[in-house]
């Protein structure tokens, strides 16, 4: 998109995602400030900072869940902005994973996988089901593809919401605090899940507090404060050798 | 009000039973239509005699409850989704339609459509016409209202996941935010039908002949206002029984958590 003569070679990945000075406001407040960055085919961003930072903001722009005030958003090369046609085509290629899960509660398991397919890529209903099913086996659940929602546990669901969205081969997925409304003994199987995925290659950025999840899969963690990207760094640096003192502070704070 | 889902075999599952109701329901008011001159002709003087015409004046009722009820539903639909649209005008439009038709009285707007419309646009309605537009579009502004809550009581993260997915804005709300909110809206929705089958019988002041024209004209010929008001209310008991109970099973079946039992 942007192709100034003077610019370097490209990288050995070219960036997927290209944010650009992006700011965002809800009335007064400014909930993002100005945060430029990138992310890469094949890279596990993990995205962290304090509640009320500005991360979940950051990552619902993405596909434009809210709107970005100032800057630019470029995914997959295609600029995100009022133009629906280019907003359905980055929707297509752009997962997401929600806190809250939103499965469809008045749709099986096996239907919510395979609803997108049917409807966006015009998959024939059998080939969609079947499909729907192989991706419920991925994630653990083939034997509880015909159950609705309300039927399973919370780490169920967000398994078959991960299902969902994989459903629509996406190239990158964003995931919303994923485990952040589950007990705590169902955390572990919906991480398991997402360290499948990013061991399989899914370029992935995921919003967490799950710092053991960061610091083992995450390729680079970017930390948020007050609206604004204060660091980036890989989990190593970021963890072990710690030099910012606000950060410093915060993963002394959860560390207890 | 689901007393026929009881009935079923224990083993049945609550899809089965629904649908079982829904059907036998259904078929229960086919019968009605059709036989119930039967047993009005064994009723003594003064029902006996006239069962022909109450069995015809029920049938009327319920033809325009059917017609008034279902084009009701989609101007309900239509109203509903034009009153939640990001388009200005479109909003005022369903907000003036639903102020004008609750803040009025459904009389006058049965007199209005008869006596009225035809003066203004060159197209003249047969009687039983002119109640039932009259009837749908009144029942279409209470139904807008009830579809309307039950679309905002679906929570917004439902169109969110939706829309991620790639879905349009109109397979989102054909696919996921209708099918919820439709559920939400479903007793309201029925008890808006159930007042339109008696409300029906103010078609009878523009001369269509439904069941309380009969009983009217019955009781005016046998001087027997008793039996007469008593067997016509019976009739309207027998038929808002068996759409409570349709409408019940139909609650039944979209009830996928089975929080009502």
């Amino acid at each position: 998109m942007t192709s100034v003569p003077a610019s370097p070679p490209p990288a050995p990945s070219a960036p997927l995602i290209e944010v650009e000075g992006v700011s965002k406001r809800f009335g007064a407040v400014t909930v993002v400030r100005e945060v430029t960055t990138r992310f890469f085919e094949r890279e596990v961003a993990v995205i962290v900072g304090a509640s009320g930072s500005g991360k979940s903001t950051f990552l619902r722009m993405l596909n434009r869940l809210e709107k970005h005030d100032a800057g630019r958003i470029v995914v997959d090369g295609i600029l995100l902005d009022d133009n629906t046609k280019h907003l359905d085509a980055i929707r297509r290629e752009v997962g997401m994973v929600f806190q809250q899960f939103n499965l469809f509660p008045h749709l099986t398991a096996l239907e919510n996988v395979a609803l997108a397919p049917r409807r966006v890529r015009r998959t024939p209903r059998a080939e969609a089901r079947r499909a729907a099913l192989e991706i419920l086996t991925r994630v653990g659940l083939a034997d509880h593809a015909h159950k609705h929602p309300f039927q399973l546990s919370g780490g169920q669901q967000q398994r078959v919401a991960i299902a969902r969205s994989l459903a629509m081969n996406p190239k990158v997925m964003l995931f919303d605090e994923p485990t952040s409304a589950l007990d705590p003994e169902m955390i572990n199987e919906v991480l398991d899940v997402m360290k499948d995925l990013a061991r399989s290659g899914m370029t992935m950025v995921v919003v967490t507090h799950e710092m053991r999840f960061a610091r083992e899969v995450g390729d680079r963690i970017l930390f948020f404060d007050h609206g604004q990207l204060l660091q980036e760094a890989p989990p190593a640096d970021f963890f072990d050798n710690q030099r910012n003192d606000r950060i410093r502070q915060f993963l002394g704070q959860i560390s207890h | 009000m689901s007393a026929v889902l009881a009935l079923w075999p224990s083993g049945w599952t609550r899809q089965q039973k629904s649908t079982a109701t829904i059907v036998a329901a259904s078929v229960a008011l086919v019968l009605v239509m059709w036989l119930i001159a039967w047993p009005l002709a064994l009723l003594p003087d003064p029902i006996g005699p006239a069962a022909r015409e109450f069995a015809g004046g029920t049938r009327v009722t319920v033809w325009l409850t059917l017609v008034s009820g279902v084009s009701g539903l989609v101007i309900g639909v239509l109203a509903a989704v034009a009153k939640l649209a990001p388009f200005a005008p479109l909003r005022w439009a369903a907000g003036l339609y639903i102020w004008a038709i609750r803040g009025t009285p459904l009389l006058v707007q049965v007199l209005f459509v008869f006596l009225a419309l035809p003066l203004m646009v060159p197209v003249q309605l047969t009687d039983f016409s002119s109640a039932a537009l009259a009837l749908g579009v009144n029942v279409g502004a209470y139904n807008a209202e009830a579809i309307r809550a039950g679309i905002l009581a679906v929570p917004t993260g439902q169109a969110e996941a939706a829309r991620s997915l790639g879905l349009s804005p109109r397979r989102t709300f054909v696919d996921v935010v209708f099918p919820q909110a439709f559920k939400i809206a479903l007793p309201p929705l029925v008890n808006n039908v159930v007042a339109l089958l008696k409300d029906s019988s103010l078609a009878y002041v523009i001369g269509v002949v439904e069941l309380s024209n009969i009983g009217n004209r019955v009781q005016a010929a046998t001087f027997q206002p008793v039996p007469v008001f008593f067997a016509t209310a019976s009739i309207y008991l027998v038929l808002t029984t068996v759409l409570t109970q349709i409408s019940g099973a139909i609650e039944s079946r979209l009830d996928i958590e089975q929080r009502g039992h």
